[in-house]
């Protein structure tokens, strides 16, 4: 199984394309963070060696929860695509171990690539990052730039240990299915009990971050930023975890409009989100993360530096290496984010070309099936945009109480447009793109008719 | 031509691959099959009966000839066109059934009404469940039925939208012999009782034996006719060619 495992990593390298792109992206972010504790680790003077460890423990613990979700998310999808081989080798004498060892050995080898790969990308992220530090005057000039054991333990450590865990479980599912069932096998149309509490409990947690930035930080200045920060992150991982929750609710909502409206593709999109609301989750999760974490940090910056113009102080060093930070930290999150939300895109999209072919032959023009596509993709984007902008609130709004005394903020206007065009923009050009692409192979090529 | 012609071949060629290294896989077949007729198209493997399935359904495009249905010209334009040409006349049995994973028994029955924006009649279709003996099954879904239903669901989805010609490709490959013989039955049927014509590619003797007339293929020609075949007969005769398919092979002509 083994070598089965390395002659598909050699034969398919395309395959797992998404899977690399996601570990290298993540142990890139986390080693370029590491990278500080390294350098506060090598004898600096107290303050820097505080700034260092504040702003790695802190910035780099939320780039590890997202990353350690998206590499997990990214290889349920991949492995889940391949139901069709893994019951192949079931039906042909495979033992469930066996398949799983083989999908296990795969990620693992993908993901150690990958990090490899990622040390020099990590190297240079993390000396961008600390020049930043030193520019803002946050770490004293004569400090010199480490990248060690710590940066590299945490990269390797963490998308590593992240893959293997995340196909375990996969495989477990699999491991579940009889050979017979595995050919036929439809998706649980239930979502764990673990994870509706977890996602739950993450909602509660952005709350309650909101609450305390209220109840402890009003008029404590910027400090607020330490728990109103988290807020949107906590509430928006909570979201994204209850996405097919959240599909099936606005798809409840839009059924009636869609297949009114929309033809026969306004009625197929229905029946796929309503039946496929756990595949289509996995493409809403990363539109909830990305345009919660950057519209809740980004308004709060805004209504930072608004008051502090009105306050009429310059604004200190402190202030501006904030700003520096959490603009890095968002740009980081949500390039992340983009990134997986296409990669999640063309995946899953790619993975539908048989079905586009059962469409096309049923009598589905190309047209029709283009128009489904961008239907379910406009109701994912939507659905994204508006709870990934409400888990925002669980930042915007407690922070401009605090900072403010107001209830809204005082931002500038462009600021949701922006974030909601980019999101939108990212998943419908992906997925009509990709579409498009599967639609040139001809119908009978894509069920497999061959003359 | 003639509206009472369900299906008409006119010297179609199909050459596939580049000037220098090309297969002709149909060379210059003509055919006229009337309504209300099921014809069985036989041959080895390689003789060109899938591709003769798909030129004639406008699934692939000749490189000449041209294919009728109903007296109607298969359209040389883009694949909205003859997509929308299809569906109006042509319904499809596929070996692999080809339903939609989504969709219940019932709404993949009316999905060609619903694609070709027709109005749906949910009794009439719901009645071409019950016929095909899945009355107590219109609500489940793909998964959740066994080969032989899914089959069956397939044939009430062609039946559905009145076609002046049903193509069943290999339909009983997939299936156990005692489903195979129903779904047979139920193509029979839709013949004798309703009129229907269908067309049907197969390489089971036992299949062909349903149909009123078998047509052999043989490197991509017309070779034979057998009407009224018993599967003995058909059986024999295909023997025979592959017997002279390999002496042919072996002369080198």
């Amino acid at each position: 199984m083994v070598t089965l495992a390395l002659r598909t990593l050699r034969h398919r390298t395309g395959g797992f394309l998404a899977t690399f792109a996601a570990t290298f992206l993540g142990a890139t972010i986390l080693m370029a963070f590491g990278s500080l504790l390294d350098t506060a680790a090598a004898g600096v003077d107290p303050a820097t060696e505080e700034t260092l460890t504040l702003v790695a423990s802190v910035a780099g613990g939320w780039c590890l929860l997202i990353v350690a979700f998206a590499v997990a998310s990214t290889l349920t999808l991949a492995v889940r695509q391949r139901d069709r081989e893994m019951a192949l080798l079931r039906s042909i004498g495979a033992t469930p171990g066996q398949v799983g060892r083989m999908i296990v050995v795969e990620a693992v080898v993908v993901a150690f690539v990958a990090v490899v790969v990622a040390i020099p990308a990590g190297f240079g992220l993390g000396r961008l990052l600390f020049r930043l530090l030193v520019e803002t005057e946050q770490v004293g000039a004569g400090v010199a730039h480490r990248f060690g054991f710590i940066a590299v333990g945490i990269g390797v450590g963490v998308t590593v240990l992240g893959a293997l865990l995340a196909t375990l479980v996969t495989t477990r599912r699999i491991a579940r299915l009889a050979a017979h069932q595995a050919l036929v096998a439809d998706e649980p149309q239930r979502m764990g009990w673990k994870r509706v509490t977890l996602g739950w409990l993450l909602v509660a947690a952005g709350a309650n971050c909101g609450l305390l930035t209220v109840l402890l930080f009003s008029d404590a200045g910027s400090d607020a930023m330490q728990t109103a920060g988290q807020a949107s992150i906590y509430a928006s991982a909570g979201l994204a975890l209850l996405s097919p929750v959240l599909i099936r609710g606005v798809t409840a909502v839009l059924a009636v409009p869609l297949t009114r409206f929309g033809g026969a593709s306004g009625y197929l999109t229905v029946a796929n989100l309503r039946r496929r609301s756990q595949q289509m989750a996995g493409a809403l999760m990363p539109i909830i993360l990305f345009t919660g974490i950057s519209l809740g940090t980004l308004v709060m910056q805004s209504v930072e530096n608004r008051a502090t113009d009105d306050g009429g102080t310059i604004p200190a060093s402190m202030e501006r290496n904030i700003e520096t930070l959490n603009l890095v930290v968002v740009g980081m999150l949500a390039l992340f984010a983009a990134i997986m939300l296409v990669n999640t895109l063309v995946a899953a999209i790619t993975y539908r070309r048989r079905e586009f072919g059962q469409q096309r032959l049923t009598g589905a023009t190309p047209g029709q099936v283009r128009r489904m596509v961008g239907a379910e993709s406009a109701v994912l984007a939507v659905t994204g945009v508006l709870f990934g902008s409400l888990a925002s609130l669980a930042t915007i709004v407690p922070y401009t109480i605090a900072r403010t005394d107001r209830l809204v903020p005082d931002a500038p206007a462009l600021i949701w447009p922006a974030i909601a065009g980019v999101a939108v923009v990212l998943t419908m050009a992906a997925s009509i793109g990709t579409a498009r692409r599967a639609l040139r192979t001809p119908a009978t090529e894509a069920v497999g008719l061959t003359a | 031509m003639d509206a009472r012609e369900a299906l008409r071949l006119d010297s179609v060629r199909k050459v596939y691959g580049t000037a220098d290294n090309s297969v002709t896989a149909l060379d210059g077949v003509t055919l006229r099959l009337p309504t209300g007729t099921f014809t069985a198209i036989m041959g080895p493997s390689g003789s060109g009966k899938s591709t003769l399935l798909q030129c004639a359904a406008g699934l692939d495009r000749p490189t000449e000839g041209t294919v009728a249905i109903a007296g109607q010209p298969i359209p040389k334009g883009s694949e909205a066109a003859v997509t929308r040409f299809r569906r109006d006349r042509i319904g499809f049995v596929f070996q692999q059934f080809n339903l939609l994973p989504t969709l219940t028994a019932l709404e993949n029955v009316t999905l060609p009404l619903r694609l070709a924006g027709r109005r749906i009649d949910k009794k009439r279709c719901a009645g071409l469940l019950a016929q095909v003996g899945l009355g107590d099954r219109m609500q489940h879904r793909p998964a959740q039925l066994s080969g032989g239903q899914q089959q069956r669901v397939a044939i009430a989805r062609a039946l559905a939208s009145a076609p002046a010609l049903i193509f069943a490709d290999e339909p009983t490959g997939a299936l156990d012999t005692r489903s195979a013989r129903e779904v047979l039955a139920l193509l029979a049927t839709a013949v004798r009782e309703q009129g229907q014509t269908v067309v049907m590619v197969t390489h089971d003797p036992a299949a062909a034996a349903y149909a009123d007339k078998v047509i052999f293929l043989a490197d991509g020609r017309v070779v034979g006719e057998l009407a009224r075949p018993t599967a003995d007969a058909v059986a024999e005769r295909m023997t025979h060619l592959a017997d002279e398919a390999a002496r042919r092979a072996l002369v080198g002509v």
